[in-house]
């Protein structure tokens, strides 16, 4: 129940090892996800409707085969940038996925409850609840799930006005390591580039590692605390810049790396702690309210 | 016949205070919750000059927090007036349906409108519908909040329940104001407006339409006498 974001498994990502299997077509964490997920997948039956009353939809139903920006058929996928630091430039892959945040906002703010964090850490969709409103992109830092329209169940009800489809993402294998198995995505590398096991044991993993190599290290911070740990040889300020200067295309499924990416919630919280006052407040004014009417009345 | 211009205290500040406050805390819990729905994008509101904003997460989100602590304050300071003047004039009564559906047909111009307390019996029910709506919504609400914070993670399907309870109430509580305003339609009911700005009514309405609260109120027979505790009699630009 709590503490789902202190225990459960995690991810720790050496981006000094991860070469973007720039031998395949297509890198090889990229590839056994779609293999792994192809049935989960949508499958729209066309024709799909158009939102009233902007007359647009998200349809990339046409471009599954689409391997270098997240889609609702392209779970994770490996950003190639070239990064200049200190004088020095140096080539960085990075395997792009969800987070699996520890206070996830994307499933705090499902206006229906079809995002969860799950008991083992990763944050889940529920397909065949979610009416694609595409809320938990906005409040991702990363904007991470991405939306198929004509499928779910917004279909079964007036698909022209009310939702846009559904939102997926990667579920970090969660039928695998509820197996005891680990993400498929692990398994593949042939870098051995993505480790898997308890956070905790990640997060020392990423620590010693970016000792090793006087590194540096995403994931720990940002959003308020994520269970994938990203270990780099470069500063994550220099990838961000390099990112937005040439891998972000404005469009969905391109994301960069903010350090200290802010998690929406933070500012509500402290509203929510004034928000105890309040009761206290209201019956304290009450009171002397009612004592003067009394007091009135005499 | 009385001077028409004659009024009669209705509502005292602290009603004023309370009314306006639970009011102006839920209108704007409307706007910010719908625009948690998420709706303003989806249907090109934010296209509107000067409604960009309402298609900003974080603005509406804390909107929607600031104002459930008005609103949370506004009914927790009604409840604990309430109990402790012991006023409960708003509260139901046995055969309130009844007398509703007689008051609703004499409105239309069928039989004789009963005699009336301070409130009219479908003030009363619509007291209860709103105050009970609110109330599903404060208390899911509050466990919302609870959810969003990094020390409370409920499990799937009891966050799935309060999610589409405090939507589901949204939508119950919307239609009961709905019904409050469209009874202001009514010619027969207008003359109540004034109360919930200045605290006071036409003494003349009051005396024919409220006449068993009329009764209660020591308001003096001739304008001259000092005006009493409760009911006072005021004359407008006086
Ligand atoms: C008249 C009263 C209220 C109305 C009409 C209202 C309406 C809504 C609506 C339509 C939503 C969006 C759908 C959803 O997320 O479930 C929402 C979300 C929310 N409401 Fe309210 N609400 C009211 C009172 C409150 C109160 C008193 C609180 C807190 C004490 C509260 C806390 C929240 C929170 C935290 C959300 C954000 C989404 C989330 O965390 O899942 N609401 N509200
Ligand atoms: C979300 C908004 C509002 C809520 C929840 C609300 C709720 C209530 C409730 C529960 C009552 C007492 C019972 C009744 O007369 O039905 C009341 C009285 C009243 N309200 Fe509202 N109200 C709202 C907005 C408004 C607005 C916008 C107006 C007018 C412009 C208004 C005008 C009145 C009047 C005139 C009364 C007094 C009736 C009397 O003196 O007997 N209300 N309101
Ligand atoms: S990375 Fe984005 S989608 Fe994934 S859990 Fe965090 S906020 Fe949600
Ligand atoms: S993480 Fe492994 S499988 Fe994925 S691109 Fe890097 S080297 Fe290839």
């Amino acid at each position: 129940m709590a503490e789902a974001g202190q225990s459960g498994v995690g991810a720790m990502i050496d981006l000094s090892k991860c070469d973007g299997c720039k031998n395949l077509a297509v890198p090889k964490c990229v590839s056994v996800c779609r293999e792994k997920n192809a049935a989960n997948f949508p499958q729209p039956k066309e024709p799909i409707p158009l939102n009233f009353p902007l007359g647009t939809n998200e349809d990339w139903s046409k471009k599954k085969q689409l391997t270098n920006r997240l889609t609702p058929y392209n779970w994770t996928y490996v950003q190639n940038v070239k990064v200049t630091e200190k004088g020095k430039t140096a080539e960085v892959s990075i395997p792009r996925r969800c987070m699996h945040c520890d206070n996830p906002p994307c499933a705090n703010l499902c206006p229906f409850g079809m995002q969860t964090k799950s008991q083992e850490g990763p944050v889940v969709i529920d397909k065949d609840g979610c009416l694609g409103g595409a809320k938990c992109r906005s409040v991702c830092p990363w904007q991470i799930p991405q939306r198929q329209a004509g499928v779910g169940v917004y279909m079964k009800l007036a698909p022209k006005y009310l939702g846009g489809g559904v939102m997926f993402k990667c579920d970090l294998c969660l039928d695998r390591i509820r197996k005891g198995e680990v993400p498929a995505c692990v398994e593949a590398c042939p870098q051995k580039a993505i480790h898997f096991g308890s956070k905790e044991a990640m997060r020392q993993l990423a620590h010693q590692r970016a000792q090793e190599i006087s590194g540096y290290i995403y994931g720990e911070k940002e959003n308020g605390g994520t269970s994938t740990f990203y270990v780099s040889p470069v500063s994550f300020k220099s990838i961000h810049k390099a990112l937005m200067d040439h891998e972000v295309d404005g469009k969905n499924g391109r994301m960069g790396m903010k350090p200290l990416a802010e998690n929406v919630l933070d500012s509500p919280e402290g509203m929510a702690k004034q928000m105890l006052f309040a009761p206290i407040a209201g019956i304290f004014a009450a009171g002397m309210v009612a004592y003067k009417t009394m007091k009135g009345a005499e | 016949m009385a001077n028409p211009k004659k009024t009669v205290k209705r509502h005292c500040w602290s009603n004023l205070f309370t009314h306006w406050s639970v009011a102006i805390s839920t209108i704007v819990l409307f706007i910010s919750g719908f625009g948690q729905m998420p709706m303003y994008a989806r249907y090109g509101f934010t296209k509107i000059p000067g409604f960009s904003w309402s298609g900003n997460y974080k603005i509406t989100l804390n909107l929607h927090y600031a104002a459930a602590i008005v609103l949370i304050f506004a009914v927790t300071y009604h409840l604990a007036v309430s109990l402790m003047r012991k006023e409960f004039s708003l509260l139901p009564r046995r055969g309130d349906l009844r007398e509703s559906w007689q008051i609703i047909k004499a409105m239309l111009g069928f039989g004789k409108e009963p005699e009336s307390d301070k409130y009219l019996a479908e003030q009363r029910i619509a007291y209860l519908y709103i105050a009970v709506n609110v109330m599903i919504l404060l208390i899911t609400g509050i466990i919302k909040v609870l959810k969003n914070t990094d020390f409370y993670q409920p499990g799937a399907s009891f966050i799935f329940w309060v999610s589409n309870i405090h939507n589901a109430a949204t939508f119950a509580l919307l239609f009961g104001v709905f019904g409050h305003l469209v009874a202001f339609v009514f010619k027969d009911n207008r003359k109540l407006l004034p109360g919930i700005f200045t605290g006071h009514i036409c003494c003349e309405y009051a005396k024919h339409r409220h006449s068993k609260w009329y009764c209660t109120l020591d308001v003096p027979e001739t304008t001259d006498q000092l005006p009493a505790v409760q009911g006072e009699i005021l004359t407008v630009g006086d």
